[in-house]
């Protein structure tokens, strides 16, 4: 049907490309999101604190990497980086070689992006605390830590999980521009084979499938989260 | 876009004339008629491309000029067909051209389809670019090794699958030569000649061509099957040419690195005609 056809899928050159663009856009992906998590939360802690000085750095981070593409920040990580002198003598050649590698570049910048999309969403689900509960907290005298660990992190973790679900599925599909900076992810994978095959429809057709069942599947897994947490009142 | 109407038009203008041509002897019928019509690539230097004034000019042009001179007197008297990998060979077999010169690579499939003239280049495949200090010297110990490259180059399957190099592909040639100097690479595969023309800008000189071409494919000028007598006058222009040392003139005309096999093709020539 269509003329199509994926007998390049047979290739044994082709399938380990493809397992390992899999593996990478995994890793990616896992590292990023638990990276943008853990500043999600130190940013939105920070924030809760009300110092002038701290909400203003914060604000800042938030600007700078929500507002700038991550295909930029990848770039700058990868070659701005480097031309600044950020490098380190490479004892097997003598010659001076890189800090950060294209894996890492791709780390930092959707780490740093997703990060700052976290604070964001998590400052909506810490600003939907109600104020009569913490009022409460204070006077069962609740320490600011004890109160952000059992009562603000505890209510505001489910308003949050759906727009968390937004930010992560985001992050996870923005994998696929470390591509341009060599990270052998899928994307990248898929550029290989197509230039190869100039079996382009095709092989774009299996990465978008590849894509929706690896994505669906983080869906779920957030969504299987949302439902173990769920008790009466807060949250859907 | 005008450009893509006159192509449109000199199309349209060849169907009407394709019927015209007959095909017992090409020779004659190219004599009779008073040009050549040779199909050329306008989108590849440095044998075939467009030049800022519109002129379609380059190594391949060049030789077709030469050859024209030879059967019909002058090198204007020929028509140049613009065409691409997909359609020269219908173009070819349809008559709507005598000849083609349009970076067409000698190969046993299309040897059944088609006749070739006397290859007059052999064009290099890829090589290694490397710092002056590496040392090795063969594909075979480039196994295992970081080699940057470019996405989309037809030699990339083939350097994966035969000599195990890990590579490192950019989208484009620019951030596959930064990332070379940055080192985030031990070397850089690409095609030969567009690799030697590097070695010659500015901040090169501590590189080198590390590892040879594994490959190199002869190109001829393909003409349709049965054409002998044709055939017999495009070598002896060609050989003519090389005697002449024309071709090593073209090579230095259009910034191409010296080749052996031309310098050879020359001497072989001259020792001929002696």
């Amino acid at each position: 049907m269509f003329g199509l056809d994926f007998s390049w899928l047979l290739d044994p050159t082709y399938q380990q490309w493809l397992i390992q663009g899999v593996l990478q856009t995994l890793e990616l992906a896992a590292i990023s999101s638990l990276f943008a998590i853990l500043i999600g939360l130190l940013g939105v802690y920070g924030l809760l604190l009300r110092r002038a000085w701290l909400d203003a750095s914060i604000e800042l981070f938030v600007e700078v990497f929500r507002n700038t593409p991550p295909l930029l920040q990848m770039l700058f990580f990868y070659f701005t980086l480097t031309q600044i002198g950020l490098t380190t003598l490479d004892p097997v050649t003598g010659l001076q070689v890189p800090v950060v590698s294209a894996f890492m570049s791709a780390v930092f910048s959707l780490s740093l992006f997703g990060g700052a999309l976290c604070i964001e969403a998590f400052r909506s689900g810490f600003d939907a605390v109600p104020k009569a509960t913490l009022e409460a907290a204070r006077a069962l005298g609740y320490s600011r830590w004890g109160m952000f660990r059992h009562v603000q992190v505890p209510i505001a973790a489910r308003i949050c999980l759906p727009p968390l679900t937004n930010v992560l599925t985001n992050l996870f599909k923005t994998t696929s521009q470390a591509s341009v900076i060599t990270v052998p992810e899928l994307m990248y994978a898929a550029g290989q084979i197509y230039n190869d095959t100039f079996r382009t429809l095709e092989v774009m057709l299996f990465i978008l499938l590849v894509y929706v069942v690896l994505v669906s599947l983080v869906v779920w897994g957030i969504g299987w989260v949302q439902r173990a947490l769920i008790y009466p009142g807060y949250g859907a | 876009m005008k450009n893509h109407r006159m192509r449109l038009l000199a199309a349209a203008m060849l169907m009407l004339a394709a019927p015209a041509i007959t095909h017992a002897d090409a020779l004659a019928d190219i004599k009779a008629r008073g040009f050549l019509t040779v199909g050329v690539k306008n989108d590849y230097p440095p044998y075939g491309y467009m030049d800022n004034n519109g002129h379609t000019v380059g190594f391949e042009i060049s030789l077709a000029r030469y050859i024209a001179t030879q059967l019909l007197g002058s090198p204007d008297k020929i028509k140049l067909v613009p065409v691409n990998a997909s359609n020269r060979m219908q173009f070819l077999n349809s008559g709507q051209i005598d000849m083609i010169m349009a970076t067409l690579g000698i190969t046993p499939e299309r040897q059944g389809q088609i006749d070739f003239s006397n290859a007059y280049v052999s064009a290099a495949g890829p090589s290694i670019l490397a710092r002056n200090a590496v040392k090795f010297n063969q594909w075979a110990q480039l196994k295992g090794q970081k080699v940057c490259g470019v996405q989309g180059s037809y030699f990339n399957k083939a350097v994966t699958q035969n000599y195990g190099l890990q590579l490192v592909n950019f989208a484009a040639l620019p951030e596959a030569y930064r990332a070379l100097q940055d080192n985030r690479c031990v070397a850089m595969v690409f095609d030969d000649m567009s690799l030697q023309k590097k070695l010659k800008e500015p901040g090169w000189s501590n590189y080198k061509i590390a590892v040879a071409p594994y490959e190199f494919t002869p190109m001829a000028a393909g003409l349709r099957k049965g054409d002998d007598s044709f055939r017999e006058a495009v070598n002896q222009a060609i050989v003519k040419a090389e005697g002449e040392d024309k071709l090593i003139g073209w090579e230095k005309a259009f910034d191409m690195p010296p080749s052996p096999y031309i310098a050879q093709q020359a001497i072989a020539a001259r020792a001929a005609t002696k």
